[in-house]
Parts: structure tokens; C-alpha cells; sequence
């Protein structure tokens, strides 16, 4: 309880005879106030201070002579780090950490100006490579999200600038990514940290593909592999956020192969060879499929209905028609798994996802009628369904949660 | 902490040492860059550089097969009379040189049936502000690159050719 709620709300508790003004200065002498650890004035002046100090700098950089700048570069680089660690020493760990996180963008912005000041530009990236793998080290070092955060960011940086600039995917980055972040998740789960690896780990398949000029379904061999190891993370949570970018780009895709499968100029855009794409989905669906045993979780196996890989189908119109099926299963099982966890949060994205697909269901219906107006009602009617159901349920848990009660 | 502070300071200023070292210990040799597209040369604060040895011809390639994209080549480079230096020759390892003749590392963009088109690192001139806009207006430019023993190469100064 917050002793925000204690003094806003206690009076009116004493009034109530709910507890007396005794207790209530007990409780609130349960919750001190936070000692600010650092006024607010002085940090305000100091940013000030160093805001005119970087435009002084930054004004004057091209005229200054090259060892004052590299000069400058290093202070400023310790002068963070050792503010940082100062200051965790202290036991301001916010003001600390946002030193640190300075220090290390410091080191990138160092290597890159350098380079810039002697006219140093390779072609490889192991100015930029040195940034990513120091980010990992004070992640590893300091056991910080902001610092994993930050390393997450910029090895998409340095991998976006290597694939964009110098032609050439940096597999040395991309396993490092994997595996030092992946291993830190691992060990210190966190829903936070799961979606940013994971929208990271993607951003990189994506550039990977694109490189790499092959049927962007590949893209999927990948991110589902992301997928499958939240299914192995123990911590529930954690796991769940790590797979939630997977399933946004898989439902995105379905919902793009409902819109525009029809065709199959589109559909032939999507089909890589099919035995070794279905041999590389089915390994990593049974990498899935045994993870959620171990971890008792083969309820959510309903996500998987997103992969099927209906664009090898020439069906055209039948194509978006399965697909739009398979968008019904889908969040259908969502609403039902959420409403079964009595998840509200679940119960919304539920929602949120049977009305997209409706609504895709009814652009489609409204280009050529008759075949979907009927699928349009069953989805309507489905809808209605779920919803009379939902709520009956929700009334008989509530009747049975209150009737418990003395 | 100390060594993770201590190995990023170690890190920016072996790139500063590195720099000047390369032109320090290194052979000078001046490039023309081709006309290039006004449009295309002013990018921020640095200008893009095309250089005459940047295209070369099939026909200066000594390896057994043609290269691949992104393969090493190295330029063997020999001096014109006006003082610039010119491609004599296109090689898969580092050959030997003879008296003014000097080495340059690249990597292949592109091969089609009569040209290979080179990209050496040195694509890129980083300006102060303002210069840009007068190597702009120039149609060809002299670069003066320093190449150390260790095969690195950087500008070392940019200048307007004679017209």
C-alpha cells in the first residue's frame, strides 16, 4: 500500500469507524517518506551546467585541435563511468545506472568520431561491433535493464548500419545478441526485457532476410525459434512476453495473406522450397511442442495455428478463405483460453483480435460478395455466441465467487 | 569495471593511433575521383568520393576466375605523369611492388561482363562545415591517401584539381 492512499484516503477510513486514529498513524508510520536521495535543484543545475559545457564543445569541435578532442572524448567517457559507479556506491542506483548507460553511449559516439577524425572508415564493423560487446559486458556486469535494454538497441544499430552501409549481415553480432542477452533473460526473466529481446532478435532476422533476397516466409523459421524458447523460460510471464512480438508479426502475416492471398501472383511471392521450409517449421514446432510439456503449458499449442503454411495452396480464393478460418481459430482460442486463466487483460487482446479479423472478414466481403457474406454471418454469429457465452460464464463465476462468502 | 572502463579507452585510442600511424608510416598517393553527381556528393557533413579506380575494367583482372561480390581484390597502383596514381592491375592476393608502385585493399561491389566495381573504404570525406558546398562545385577532385605497410588506408588531405 502506497502512503499516497494512507493520507488521501485514512481520514475518511477513521470516519467510517473502519480503523481508529490510532491505527491509522501506526500504518502510516509502517510507510516513511522517501528521502529524496538527490535534491532536485542541484541535478537540475548540474544537467544545466553540462547542457552549456556540450554546446560550447559541440560548437566549437571542428576548430579544436585533434588531441584536445580525443582529449575530451575520453574525460568525458570516465568522467560518466566514474560518476556512475560513485554514485551506486552511494546508493543512488537510478542516477548511478543513467551515468553508466551516458558512458556507453559516450563509447559509441567516441569510436564513431574518432574514425571521423582521422578519415577512418573500413569496411568492417569492428568499431561498432566493440560498442555492442561493451554494452554486453556492463549488462552482464551491473545486472541492469537499462543497460540490456540499451544493448539490445544498439546491436540493431550496429547490425542495421553493417547490413544498410557496408553490404554484409554480421553473423558475429546477430549469435551474440542470441546468446549473451538470450542467456541473461534466461537466468533473470523479465516481460519487459522478453518483448525488447525478442523485437530485437526480429529486427535482425528481418535484415538477415532482406540480405539474403529469399522468400520472406524464412523470416518465420527464426522468429519462431524466439517463440519456441519462451516456451522453455519456467517463468510464465517472462516467457509469454517473449513470444508476444512472434505472434504479432505471424497474426500481422495471416491477416496480410487474408486481405491479399487471393491472388496468386502474392502467394507465389511467399512460397519458398517446401520441404526444406516445412522440415525447418516442423523441427522448430517440435523444439515448441516439447518446451510447453515440460513447462505444462500445451494449452497455448493454438498459437502455432498462425504458421500453417497455407500460401503453398493455389486455392486463391479458397486460400483466403482458410485463412481467415484459421484467424478465427485463432483468437476464438484466445478469448476461450483468457476467459478459462480469467485473464482480463487476455480477454481484451482476445477481443481486439476477433474484431480485426471480422473486420477483415468484412472488407473481403464487401470486393466480392456472396461466397464470404456467409462466412461474414458465421463470424457474427460466432461472435455473438462467444460473447453470450462469456458473459453467462462470467455471471456463474461471479454468483459462485460471492456465494463462498459468509 | 576498472578493465571494461579501462579497454574502451584502450579501444578509441588505438583507432586514433591507428590513424596516426596510418599517415605517419604510410606511402602517399594521389587519386582523381570522377565527376560526381552534385546531387549525390554533398550527404551531411562528409562528401561521397568516386574515384577513377573505383570502376576498373575485366581486363586488369589477374586471378584464375573473375571475383565474386564481396571478395577481396587489391589494386596494384603506378604512378601518372601529372603525379596521381592509376590502376595496373586487379589481383585476388596482395601482390609485389616495384619502385613507386603501391598496394591499395578493396572489396568487390559488383562484376558485370566488362567492369568491376570497387568499394576501397575511402568513400567518404568527412568535411568541416561549410567546405562541402565549395568540393562541391568542382567537377574532379585530387585525394591524397596515405596507405600504411599494415595494408590501412585513410585521406589524408582532399584538393582541387586543376580544371
Amino acid at each position: 500500500m502506497s502512503r499516497k492512499l494512507l493520507e488521501t484516503d485514512g481520514q475518511e477510513w477513521v470516519q467510517q469507524g473502519i480503523i481508529t486514529e490510532a491505527q491509522r498513524e501506526q500504518l502510516l508510520a509502517l510507510y516513511p517518506t522517501d528521502t529524496a536521495a538527490i535534491g532536485l535543484l542541484p541535478l537540475l543545475g548540474s544537467l544545466l551546467v553540462g547542457l552549456s559545457a556540450l554546446s560550447v564543445v559541440a560548437a566549437n569541435w571542428q576548430g579544436l585541435p585533434e588531441l584536445v578532442r580525443l582529449g575530451l572524448l575520453l574525460g568525458a567517457l570516465c568522467g560518466a563511468y566514474a560518476g556512475g559507479e560513485y554514485f551506486r556506491r552511494r546508493g543512488n542506483d537510478n542516477l548511478g545506472m543513467g551515468l553508466l548507460a551516458l558512458g556507453l553511449i559516450l563509447f559509441g559516439a567516441s569510436i564513431v568520431l574518432t574514425s571521423q577524425l582521422y578519415q577512418l572508415i573500413g569496411y568492417d564493423l569492428t568499431g561498432l561491433l566493440a560498442w555492442a560487446v561493451a554494452g554486453m559486458g556492463l549488462t552482464w556486469l551491473y545486472r541492469s535493464r537499462l543497460l540490456f535494454l540499451m544493448t539490445a538497441v544498439i546491436s540493431g544499430i550496429v547490425q542495421g548500419y553493417n547490413t544498410g552501409q557496408l553490404g554484409a549481415f554480421s553473423y558475429l553480432t546477430a549469435a551474440g545478441t542470441a546468446l549473451g542477452l538470450g542467456y541473461y533473460w534466461w537466468r533473470r526473466p523479465d516481460a519487459l526485457l522478453g518483448g525488447v529481446l525478442a523485437t530485437g532478435l526480429l529486427w535482425q532476422a528481418a535484415l538477415l532476410i532482406s540480405h539474403l533476397h529469399v522468400k520472406i516466409t524464412w523470416f518465420f523459421i527464426p522468429a519462431m525459434l524466439v517463440y519456441a524458447f519462451g516456451d522453455w523460460q519456467p517463468d510464465r510471464p517472462a516467457g509469454r512476453a517473449l513470444q508476444g512480438p512472434p505472434l504479432v508479426a505471424a497474426f500481422l502475416f495471416t491477416l496480410g495473406l487474408a486481405l491479399f492471398g487471393e491472388s496468386d501472383f502474392y502467394a507465389g511471392q511467399l512460397r519458398a522450397p517446401l520441404l526444406p521450409y516445412l522440415a525447418a517449421l516442423g523441427g522448430v514446432l517440435a523444439l515448441s511442442v516439447v518446451g510447453k510439456q515440460r513447462r505444462g503449458r500445451l494449452g497455448s499449442l493454438t498459437d502455432w495455428l498462425l504458421l500453417l503454411p497455407g500460401f503453398y495452396f493455389t486455392g486463391g480464393l479458397a486460400l483466403a478463405v482458410a485463412t481467415l478460418v484459421v484467424l478465427y481459430a485463432y483468437s476464438g482460442a484466445v478469448l476461450l483460453r483468457a476467459h478459462q486463466e480469467q485473464n482480463q487483460d487476455r480477454v481484451t487482446l482476445g477481443t481486439v483480435l476477433f474484431i480485426l479479423t471480422t473486420a477483415v472478414a468484412y472488407f473481403k466481403l464487401t470486393w466480392g460478395f456472396m461466397d464470404k457474406s456467409v462466412f461474414f454471418l458465421l463470424g457474427g454469429l460466432l461472435l455473438l455466441g462467444l460473447s453470450w457465452w462469456l458473459r453467462r460464464r462470467a455471471a456463474r463465476t461471479f454468483s459462485a465467487s460471492s456465494s463462498t462468502k459468509p | 569495471m576498472r578493465w571494461l572502463v579501462l579497454a574502451q579507452v584502450l579501444f578509441v585510442l588505438g583507432v586514433a593511433v591507428a590513424g596516426y600511424a596510418t599517415a605517419a608510416l604510410g606511402r602517399t598517393v594521389v587519386l582523381r575521383t570522377r565527376p560526381v553527381d552534385p546531387r549525390d556528393l554533398l550527404y551531411g557533413d562528409y562528401v561521397n568520393l568516386r574515384y577513377h579506380v573505383s570502376e576498373l575494367p575485366g581486363s586488369l583482372w589477374r586471378g584464375p576466375a573473375m571475383p565474386r561480390r564481396h571478395d577481396a581484390a587489391y589494386v596494384l597502383l603506378e604512378p601518372q605523369p601529372d603525379g596521381t596514381y592509376e590502376a595496373a592491375g586487379l589481383f585476388p592476393d596482395k601482390p609485389a611492388v616495384t619502385g613507386r608502385q603501391a598496394v591499395l585493399r578493396a572489396s568487390v561491389q559488383d562484376v558485370w561482363r566488362r567492369g568491376i566495381r570497387l568499394r576501397y573504404g575511402l568513400e567518404r570525406y568527412y568535411v568541416p562545415e561549410g567546405m562541402g558546398r565549395k568540393l562541391e562545385q568542382r567537377q574532379s577532385l585530387r585525394v591524397q591517401v596515405s596507405i600504411a605497410p599494415w595494408g590501412q588506408a585513410r585521406i589524408t588531405k582532399v584538393d582541387m584539381s586543376p580544371e
